[in-house]
């Protein structure tokens, strides 16, 4: 469901469009760079993450296990900044839900507290709790979970029973498993998973710890892998980089679309304005760890990334070049002064809601019912998002992309796989 | 106090292309809203005489209808304070409308006792879809008139009732006016008359996209694994005909936007309409049957091609095609 697209620009005439001193290719190549970047670092993080996950199951503690914590909430740094490129390039869209996949029925992994409820109209396997159970019936199919392996979570478990809330993958299982059930509410607190859930012998609580570390491991590595697999699709001759730069018009509307999609119907719409409106503590994009505020800070960073042209590695050194600011600028000043300050004003926006909740206000306090400071500094942010969106879709007319747009005669936006 | 809309009138003369937005507000927007004020009105009217579930359920399907005929308008008034939400919470892809409704009545939670209270509410536990519980569902709707539960179906009702309203007098008070003044110093919602009809355009597209893929492509499923539980309001019988009293709503707004009159788009409009009635289903139950789930595919398709003939008819009129929309993303 994303917005129209153009396809190809066949005629010529259609695509008469002014004359620029940016050249396209060139800001085209700086966002590829960005993401070959930023998917390489996010690559690096986990793998570092892989490494603190060894470290706890070897030798389980609340040290390690704090440890592994941090490697998490380090890897979401870079990661978070890549979402800017997922809705406009189509190879990333497909691959999301791999690693990113939310909101989650996490009974499907692990125990879970009895507030959690059971089996639903919408999930028959919300609790189903793999790690308790060895074998189990999914779809009507017996299925041999003796050893939890990087194949089973994939190809059986995921999104097991065509249910998109059966996420046994990525970073939100891996946080799952690290914090456990935030049982908070909207007071104070995050997951609280003790260290000895991965405890050998009789230390080991809420049984099953072997099992579990199983899975940890095997959700480690799996992510690892798909960030190996994507950060390889940007580099020179990648499908990602190649499809981005094939087409120079439909490539600089890829990053249009990827900056409004997420910026408005994602971010504003589906991650922050529905837990408002829902008071739901779990309406937070990291809720087991309270790890929302960043998740929310570095999407809205990585869509100014690609804007701007320039984004700053995990090693400190910064990746940038002709951006597609400078295009837009070219073609209206105005209109890339107000999206340039529309973007600020989010990170101000973003940045208020990340203080205060390291200051102890977390995100999901926020939700609360009646809590109306918390529901103005999340409003704020929805705000500065739609403001966005809307100098985005002006950008996108300033460069004249919708004009080419509605003549094709095709649309990119693929009518959805049920129409083929 | 009605603001007269003559004023309006006199500010849309400025050039053909604005023809269509005036033409929208007045002969579909402003009646649309009007509409919904009306019906939900009555539903809280009809509440506080008799709140029982076999008396209200005319006025709930009447209220339900107004709503599903202008629901893809998604600007102005009904985005603020999360009002398209607290009318409809759907789809509800993670069951909180059962968890919320549950809760409350579990705790005989008070918030059911004044206007702002409810207000306060999960949209979850709010709207027309609430009431599609209350009024149908086995564990609520044989409920007694002392009971919370009732007390709970007039808050609902009164709810709706204040949202409406308060819809429609922000339209007729402010919102037309930030219209029909697009590009005019000090509107900083629309920078020119080309914004109002981007987004007027893309609340056409992007509803047509709603009913292609959430009415029915969420009791479609996949073809392994159908979900006709996941039809909306199907407890109320109501799913066919939503989708039908959409497709009426969007057919008529596509042709008031339209500069001349859209031969192209009402025709496929029409080819659309005609299949869904002929479904003859009112929940979308046949899509677990292989003939059934075919014909469900054929009204999907007709509909994502009306999408493609308003692009190239209507949209290439007014030059604009569809805008950013609630839909993209997840």
């Amino acid at each position: 469901m994303s917005r129209l697209l153009l396809v190809s620009c066949a005629s010529t005439a259609l695509c008469a469009l002014p004359a620029l001193a940016t050249e396209k290719g060139d800001i085209l190549g700086t966002y590829a760079d960005i993401a070959e970047a930023a998917y390489g670092d996010s690559l690096v993080a986990a793998e570092a993450l892989g490494d603190a996950v060894a470290e706890l199951l070897d030798a389980p503690s609340a040290d390690t296990l704090a440890t592994a914590r941090q490697a998490w909430l380090r890897a979401r740094i870079p990661y978070q900044q890549t979402e800017a490129f997922r809705f406009g390039n189509p190879i990333v869209d497909d691959w999301e839900g791999k690693v990113n996949a939310w909101p989650l029925d996490e009974g499907l992994m692990d125990y879970v507290d009895p507030s959690y409820g059971g089996a639903t109209d919408e999930n028959a396997y919300a609790a189903l709790d793999v790690i308790a159970n060895p074998t189990f019936t999914l779809s009507g199919e017996e299925i041999d979970a003796t050893e939890i392996t990087p194949a089973l979570l994939r190809d059986t478990l995921h999104e097991a029973d065509a249910v998109e809330a059966n996420v046994a993958t990525g970073y939100h299982a891996i946080e799952f498993l690290l914090w456990g059930q935030d049982l908070n509410g909207t007071e104070a607190g995050a997951g609280a998973r003790p260290w000895t859930d991965y405890a050998t012998g009789a230390d080991c609580t809420h049984g099953n710890c072997d099992r579990r570390g199983e899975y940890l491991r095997s959700a480690t590595t799996l992510l690892v892998d798909d960030l190996a697999w994507m950060a390889d699709q940007w580099t020179a001759g990648g499908a990602a980089r190649e499809a981005v730069l094939a087409n120079e018009d439909a490539g600089i509307d890829a990053i249009l679309t990827g900056m409004g999609s997420l910026s408005y119907g994602e971010q504003a719409g589906e991650r922050m304005k529905l837990g408002i409106l829902l008071n739901d503590p779990e309406e937070e994009h990291d809720c087991f760890s309270d790890n929302t505020h960043n998740s929310h800070y570095y999407d809205a960073m990585g869509i100014r990334n690609v804007y701007v042209g320039s984004y700053a590695r995990i090693d400190g050194t910064v990746v940038s070049g002709p951006s597609l600011s400078e295009l837009v600028a070219e073609s209206d000043p105005d209109v890339d002064a107000a999206l340039r300050a529309d973007l600020d004003h989010t990170m101000a926006e973003m940045g208020r809601i990340k203080a205060v909740a390291e200051a102890g206000f977390s995100y999901d306090r926020m939700l609360a019912r009646g809590n109306s400071d918390g529901e103005a500094l999340i409003t704020n942010a929805i705000d500065a998002l739609i403001a966005q969106t809307r100098s985005i879709e002006r950008a996108v007319v300033a460069l004249g992309l919708d004009q080419i747009a509605f003549q094709g005669s095709e649309s990119l936006d693929d009518p959805n796989a049920v129409f083929q | 106090m009605k603001r007269s809309l003559f004023p309006l009138l006199i500010a849309f003369l400025a050039g053909p292309a604005t023809a269509g937005v005036e033409d929208a507000i007045e002969t579909y927007i402003l009646p649309g809203y009007a509409r919904l004020s009306e019906a939900t009105e009555t539903l809280a009217n009809d509440a506080a005489t008799d709140c029982t579930a076999e008396g209200l359920r005319p006025a709930y399907r009447d209220a339900f209808d107004a709503w599903a005929r202008i629901g893809h308008l998604r600007i102005g008034p009904v985005e603020e304070q999360g009002r398209v939400l607290a009318i409809e919470f759907w789809p509800d892809v993670r069951g909180m409308a059962d968890r919320t409704i549950a809760g409350l009545i579990a705790d005989a939670d008070p918030a059911v006792e004044s206007e702002a209270g409810f207000a306060e509410v999960s949209v979850a536990g709010r709207g027309l879809m609430a009431l599609d519980r209350l009024l149908n569902d086995e564990a609520y709707e044989g409920y007694g008139k002392e009971s919370y539960t009732c007390d709970y179906v007039v808050a609902v009702a009164r709810d709706l009732a204040r949202m409406a309203f308060e819809i429609e007098a922000e339209w007729r008070d402010g919102y037309a006016e930030t219209l029909a003044s697009a590009g005019d110093a000090g509107n900083t919602t629309y920078l020119s008359e080309r914004e109002v009809r981007q987004a007027l355009f893309t609340a056409l597209s992007s509803g047509l996209e709603f009913d292609a893929a959430q009415r029915l492509g969420r009791p479609l499923g996949t073809f392994e694994r159908p979900r006709p539980e996941r039809a909306e309001a199907r407890r109320s019988g109501l799913s066919l005909a939503l989708l039908v009293a959409s497709l009426e709503g969007l057919r008529d707004f596509a042709t008031a936007l339209a500069l001349d009159t859209p031969t192209e788009t009402r025709a496929a409009f029409d080819r659309a309409i005609a299949a869904a009635r002929d479904l003859d289903d009112p929940v979308f139950a046949l899509v677990d049957d292989p003939q059934g789930r075919f014909e469900v595919e054929i009204v999907q398709q007709r509909i994502e091609a009306a999408r493609q003939v308003a692009a190239s008819e209507i949209g290439t009129a007014l030059g604009v095609s569809a805008g950013f929309n609630a839909g993209d993303g997840d």
